[in-house]
């Protein structure tokens, strides 16, 4: 039996954590950044203390840790232009829609959810 | 491939998560379903802590992965740069004094990413 490599499916990386509270955001990056490498079609959603990772003007410096947000203007040279915040976890935050990224796209529960099952794999950071 | 399994661990091995991992492993071996790899990320790297020691009483997950790993050939990847990060290290590669269990095979996202196409599920714990 030969293995057939199933080229046309979906990656999710669904960021739920805040940036600088534990390593799954960097963590989730890597991997995201990864699977564009290998030419995976692969979308990034952020919901609950994940969207804190979208939110520009940070200072990760000031508490000794590596800005690895800098990192997220990697997804562009990857083809990795579908990203998804929730839009009730930015108001549930009281959080503006100041992005550190350009391509965000802002959705409700509903369309989040729509776009995330959209895809054949979740994987949840 | 048809009826093919990969499964991803990203908890430590205290995680009632990593003992479900296991269970769903048995569960699928029973029921004919071909794993083609576990993926152990995140803190899930610190199953291959070889020195790990865990009261007699309590649940061994080593001793299961060790198992599921000779008994069925079911391979387990070590994402290196994560495992690193957490004190695992593979300069004595199989060296007895490595504090990587020799159930492990060192590897890298790229491995996750191969794993998620091959699948025809994957499952994250």
């Amino acid at each position: 039996m030969s293995e057939q490599i199933q080229t046309d499916k979906t990656i999710a990386i669904l960021n739920t954590q805040a940036p600088f509270s534990s390593a799954a955001g960097k963590e989730a990056l890597d991997a995201a950044l990864i699977f564009g490498s290998f030419e995976q079609a692969t979308s990034l959603f952020f919901m609950a203390d994940g969207v804190f990772q979208v939110i520009g003007d940070q200072n990760a410096e000031s508490i000794e840790l590596k800005d690895y947000l800098k990192t997220f203007s990697a997804l562009e040279f990857y083809d990795i232009e579908n990203i998804y915040v929730c839009a009730q976890s930015l108001t549930e935050r009281n959080l503006t829609a100041n992005f550190h990224l350009d391509n965000v796209q802002v959705l409700s529960n509903e369309e989040f959810s729509q776009h995330l099952h959209a895809h054949n794999v979740i994987y949840r950071f | 491939m048809q009826n093919t399994l990969a499964l991803v661990v990203t908890t430590p091995p205290n995680s009632n998560l990593t003992t479900t991992a296991i269970n769903l492993v048995h569960a699928a071996l029973n029921n004919g379903v071909k794993l083609i790899g576990v993926f152990f990320y995140q803190d899930g790297v610190l199953n291959a802590a070889k020195h790990l020691a865990i009261p007699s009483d309590e649940f061994q997950t080593l001793t299961q992965w060790q198992q599921l790993s000779s008994d069925y050939n079911v391979p387990l990847y070590l994402c290196i740069t994560a495992a690193e990060k957490r004190g695992l290290s593979d300069e004595l590669n199989q060296h007895e004094l490595s504090n990587i269990d020799k159930a492990f095979t060192v590897s890298g996202l790229g491995e996750l990413v191969e794993l998620t196409s091959k699948a025809e599920r994957v499952v994250q714990l």
